[in-house]
C-alpha cells in the first residue's frame, strides 16, 4: 500500500463485516474506500447475518473476498435482477451490489432501470470512475467527451457514441425509487496546496447506511459514487483526484436526488 | 370405442371452441381425449383445423390422418374430404358450402348451421343481435346426433360443458348455445350411426 | 374419476405440475408457444391457492428473468422460468452462470421452428443447444423430454429432484405441439418436498459464509472446479439416463424417437405390425444424459436397424450413432418448419431399411 493511500483511507478499526483479506484494488482507488464504508454500515446496523451481497462484474467482482457476508455472483449487468430474485422469495434478507459504470449503465442498464421502476427493496452502489477499469481502460458509458481511452483513442466523440450516461438522473426519473443520491467520493483538493478534504468518505459513510435503512423500510436505494481510476486515466493519484474534481464533479453533480423516507434529514 | 375427428373452418366461426367442447364432452364421458388446435396467426379469417381423438384406450398419436368424421364449416375445409376413411361421416355447414363431396362412400349430412342459429334470436342476451354466432353449437348438437350420443345424456353434459367454458361475460350466452345444441340434435338426433 | 382428473394443454399441465411440486418462484418473459405457462401461474398466484408459491413476476427480458431465477435459487428456493427457442438462446447466459455456481433450477423450452424467429410450429431443433449446454464454458446438463400432457405435468417434480440432488439447472425440452396439445390427465399429487440446502446464501451464520460464485481467477482453482463439474457430469451420466422401450423384443427395426415423435412412431409401429413388419420403439426420456448404455445393449441384443425420427435436420441421430458405435445401421427421418412427418413417411422409411 502506498504512502498516499495510507493517508486517505480512514482508519475505522477492525470490522466483523471485513474478512481481512487485502484487496486487489489499485492504490488511490475509491473501491477500497467503499468496501470499508459498506463493512462499517453492516456492522453498525448489525445486519451481517441476514445480508446477501450480489457480486457484479467489473473491479468489484471480488468484493465477496473482502466483505464477510454471504454472496451470489450475477451475470454481467444483472445484479439488480439477481437481487430482485432474492428479495422476492426472502424479503427478510437484505441485499446489495457494488456495480461499476459499465455493469450498471451499459450492459445492465435495463436491469437497473426496471428494478428502479418496480421499486425493488434492494440497494445498488454504483462506482462511476468513467472508464472500464478491470478490462484495462476502455470507454465507459460515463466517459466524458474528449477522454482518451483504449477504445476512444482520439477522445470520446459525442457524434459517434453520444454523450455520457447519467445513471442517477435516469434512476431518479422513475416514480418508485425511495433514495437516490450521488456522492463525490475522492478526496478533493482544497485552496490550500497539498491539503485535501475527505468529506466524500464521510458523506459516503452516511449514504451507505441510509441506503440500507431505506431497503429495510421497503424502498429502492441507489447511491452513485463518483470515483477515480488513476491507472487507466494514466494520471498520478493526486492528479486523478484533481481531474475528478474538475471534470467529473460538474458532469455528475453530487446531491440528494430522491429521499422519500426523509433519511437525510436525521 | 375410438373416434378420430377433424373440425375445420375459418377463424371467427368458433371452430376451436367447437373442437374443444367436443373433446371436453368425451373427457366428461370418461374417455381419453387428445385435442390439437392448429391455427394461423390471425384471430379471425385464418384457416383453422383441429384434431380431436377420443378413445377408451390410451391414444398413441394425437394426429388425425384418416378421420372417421369431418366437420367442414367452410369451403376450404372440403380439402380434407379425401382423408376420410371409407364409410366415414362428413358434416357440412350448408350455410356456406353448397357443393357435395366428390365421394360416394361417405355418409354426408348437411346442416344449415348459421340459419338454424339465426332463428334462435329470442335466446340472445339483452343488447346482443346476432344469434348466428351459435352456429358452432348447432354443429355440436348435429355431431352428437350423427355419433349416436344419447340425447338426454348429451344435453346434461352440454349444460356442464357450457358452465365450464362460458364464464364471466360469456355466461349470458349459455341459453342460446344450449338451445343451439338442442336444435342440432333435433335435426340429426334420430339418425345415428353406430360408433 | 377423481377430482384430479383434468383436461389441459401441455403448457397448463406443466404449470400445475410445477405448482404441485411446491414451486416457490416463477419469473416470466412471455413468448409463444410457451405463454400459457406464465399465464396459468399468474392466475394461480393471484388466487393464492398454493401457499408455497411466493412469487410470480414478469421480467423485462429473458435475461432479467433467468437472473431473477438465479437470485431466488441462490436462497434455496424452487425457482423456474419457461421460454421458447429465441428466448432459450438468451437464457443460456444465466444457465452458464447457474451451472458454474451449481444452482438448482428448472427451465422449460417449448421448442418452436427454425433459427431466428422461425415460426410457432413444433420442432426439436434445440436438441443440441439443450443437451450440449448452449452457454459458454462447458457444464453438465440434464434434459428431460416429455411425450404427453400427463408427462408435462409429471416432469417438473422429477426435474426439481434432479436439480437439487446434483445442484445444477434442469431443462424440460418440450415442443410447440406438446405445449398446445390438450389431453386428459390425472394431476400429480400435491407433494412439496422442502429442500433446505446448507449451501444456500441466506445470511452468514457466525463464521460460516455461503459464497456462490463462478469466478475462480487462480488457474488451479478453476481447474479444480472444472474437474468437479466434469465428475458431476459423469456421475449424472452413470446414474440418471432414462428411456422407455415399446415392442423392441422381436423388432427387426427400432424407431428411436422422443417427445411428440415417439407418439408418431407408436402409430407407425401399429401400422407396420399390421403389415407383418416387426417394428419397435426406443424412446429416450432423458436426452441428457443420453441413455447410451441401454441403447447399446439393445443393439448388442440384435436390434441392428435403428430409425431416428426427429423434428430437425438430424441432431439426436449423432448420439444414437455414438451409442451404436458402428454396430447398427442408423438412419434418420423427420420433418422441419413446424410440420410433422406422416405415418406413411415413417412406414416407408422403416420398410426401406429392411429391403
Amino acid at each position: 500500500m502506498s504512502a498516499a493511500a495510507e493517508v486517505y483511507v480512514p482508519k475505522l478499526g477492525a470490522l466483523t463485516a471485513l474478512t481481512g483479506t487485502p484487496t486487489h484494488y489499485c492504490a488511490g482507488c475509491e473501491h477500497g474506500t467503499l468496501t470499508r464504508l459498506i463493512a462499517k454500515a453492516i456492522d453498525e446496523l448489525e445486519i451481517r447475518e441476514r445480508t446477501v451481497m450480489v457480486s457484479s462484474v467489473g473491479c468489484s467482482v471480488l468484493a465477496h473476498e473482502y466483505l464477510n457476508v454471504d454472496a451470489v455472483q450475477a451475470p454481467h449487468g444483472r445484479a439488480p435482477a439477481v437481487m430482485a430474485g432474492i428479495k422476492r422469495v426472502r424479503p427478510d434478507l437484505l441485499t446489495f451490489a457494488v456495480q461499476g459504470d459499465g455493469d450498471a449503465a451499459s450492459i445492465g442498464l435495463l436491469e437497473l432501470l426496471y428494478a428502479a421502476n418496480r421499486g425493488e427493496p434492494i440497494t445498488v452502489f454504483l462506482v462511476n470512475n468513467a472508464i472500464y477499469g478491470m478490462t484495462g481502460g476502455q470507454m465507459a458509458p460515463t466517459t466524458p467527451i474528449g477522454m482518451v481511452t483504449t477504445t476512444s483513442p482520439s477522445g470520446r466523440d459525442a457524434t459517434s457514441t453520444g454523450p455520457p450516461i447519467d445513471a442517477t438522473r435516469l434512476v431518479a426519473g422513475f416514480e418508485r425509487p425511495a433514495y437516490v443520491k450521488r456522492v463525490f467520493l475522492p478526496i478533493a483538493p482544497t485552496p490550500i496546496p497539498r491539503v485535501y478534504n475527505a468529506r466524500g468518505a464521510l458523506e459516503g459513510a452516511a449514504s451507505v447506511r441510509h441506503a440500507f435503512e431505506v431497503q429495510e423500510r421497503g424502498g429502492f436505494a441507489f447511491v452513485e459514487f463518483v470515483s477515480t481510476c488513476s491507472v487507466n486515466w494514466k494520471l498520478g493519484i493526486l492528479d486523478a483526484k484533481r481531474y475528478a474534481a474538475d471534470v467529473l464533479r460538474p458532469l455528475f453533480p453530487p446531491g440528494v436526488y430522491r429521499d422519500r423516507f426523509g433519511v437525510e434529514g436525521r | 370405442m375410438k373416434r378420430e375427428m377433424i373440425v375445420a373452418g375459418h377463424g371467427g366461426q368458433g371452430v376451436l371452441e367447437l373442437a374443444n367442447w367436443l373433446a371436453y364432452f368425451h373427457f366428461l364421458e370418461g374417455r381419453h381425449v387428445a385435442y390439437t388446435p392448429s391455427y394461423g396467426p390471425e384471430t379471425r379469417g385464418g384457416k383453422v383445423k383441429c384434431y380431436v381423438v377420443a378413445s377408451d384406450e390410451p391414444i398413441d398419436s394425437p394426429i388425425v390422418e384418416e378421420p372417421d368424421l369431418l366437420v367442414a364449416m367452410n369451403i376450404p375445409s372440403m380439402d380434407f374430404v379425401p382423408l376420410l376413411r371409407p364409410g366415414g361421416t362428413l358434416l357440412v355447414n350448408s350455410s356456406l358450402v353448397s357443393d357435395g363431396p366428390p365421394r360416394t362412400d361417405l355418409r354426408v349430412e348437411r346442416v344449415p348451421a348459421a340459419e338454424i342459429a339465426a332463428g334462435l334470436t329470442r335466446f340472445l342476451p339483452e343488447g346482443a343481435r346476432d344469434a348466428s354466432i351459435a352456429a358452432n353449437s348447432v354443429m355440436l348438437g348435429a355431431l352428437f346426433g350423427v355419433t349416436g350420443e344419447d340425447p338426454d345424456r348429451a344435453r346434461t353434459a352440454v349444460d356442464g360443458l357450457f358452465r365450464h367454458f362460458l364464464t364471466d361475460r360469456k355466461a349470458a350466452y349459455v341459453p342460446l348455445n344450449v338451445h343451439a345444441v338442442d336444435a342440432g340434435l333435433a335435426l340429426l338426433g334420430r339418425r345415428p350411426v353406430p360408433a | 374419476m377423481t377430482d384430479d382428473r383434468a383436461f389441459l394443454k401441455g403448457n397448463e399441465a406443466l404449470a400445475y405440475g410445477a405448482l404441485r411440486t411446491g414451486l416457490n418462484a416463477y419469473f416470466a418473459y412471455p413468448i409463444t408457444p410457451s405463454s400459457e405457462i406464465p399465464e396459468t401461474l399468474a392466475a394461480e398466484f393471484d388466487r393464492r391457492s398454493y401457499p408455497a408459491f411466493r412469487t410470480f413476476l414478469q421480467a423485462a427480458s429473458e435475461l432479467e428473468a433467468i437472473s431473477m431465477v438465479i437470485g431466488a435459487a441462490a436462497t434455496g428456493a424452487k425457482a423456474m422460468t419457461a421460454t421458447s427457442g429465441p428466448g432459450f438462446s438468451l437464457k443460456q447466459e444465466g444457465l452458464s452462470y447457474a451451472a458454474g455456481m451449481e444452482l438448482p433450477m428448472l427451465i422449460v423450452d417449448v421448442n418452436r421452428a427454425g433459427p431466428g424467429l422461425g415460426n410457432l410450429g413444433p420442432e426439436q431443433s434445440d436438441y443440441f443447444q439443450a443437451t450440449r449446454g448452449g452457454g459458454h464454458g462447458g457444464y453438465p446438463t440434464i434434459v428431460l423430454a416429455p411425450a404427453s400432457v400427463p408427462e408435462m405435468a409429471a416432469f417438473p417434480a422429477l426435474g426439481f429432484d434432479l436439480a437439487f440432488e446434483y445442484r445444477t439447472p434442469v431443462t424440460v425440452l418440450a415442443d410447440a405441439f406438446l405445449g398446445q396439445l390438450k389431453e386428459d390427465l390425472v394431476l400429480p399429487d400435491v407433494a412439496a418436498p422442502v429442500y433446505a440446502p446448507e449451501w444456500a446464501a441466506t445470511g452468514a451464520r457466525g463464521a460460516t459464509r455461503h459464497v456462490l460464485s463462478s469466478l475462480h481467477l487462480e488457474l488451479a482453482d478453476q481447474s479444480r472446479h472444472s474437474h468437479h463439474l466434469r465428475e458431476k457430469r459423469d456421475r449424472i451420466a452413470a446414474r440418471e439416463p432414462r428411456a422407455e422401450e415399446f415392442e423392441t423384443d422381436d423388432a427387426e427395426v427400432v424407431f428411436v424417437a422422443y417427445g411428440i415423435c415417439a407418439r408418431l412412431a407408436r402409430r407407425a409401429i401399429r401400422l407396420l405390425r399390421a403389415r407383418s413388419v416387426r417394428a419397435g420403439l426406443f424412446r429416450p426420456i432423458t436426452l441428457a444424459p443420453f441413455p447410451a448404455d441401454r441403447l447399446r445393449r439393445l443393439v448388442a441384443a440384435g436390434r441392428s436397424k435403428l430409425l431416428v425420427v426427429e423434428l430437425n435436420a438430424g441432431q439426436m441421430v449423432d448420439d444414437v450413432r455414438l451409442a451404436a458405435a458402428g454396430g447398427a445401421d442408423v438412419r434418420s427421418v423427420g420433418e422441419m418448419g413446424g410440420l410433422l412427418p406422416g405415418s406413411g413417411d415413417l412406414v416407408r422409411a422403416a420398410e426401406a431399411m429392411l429391403r
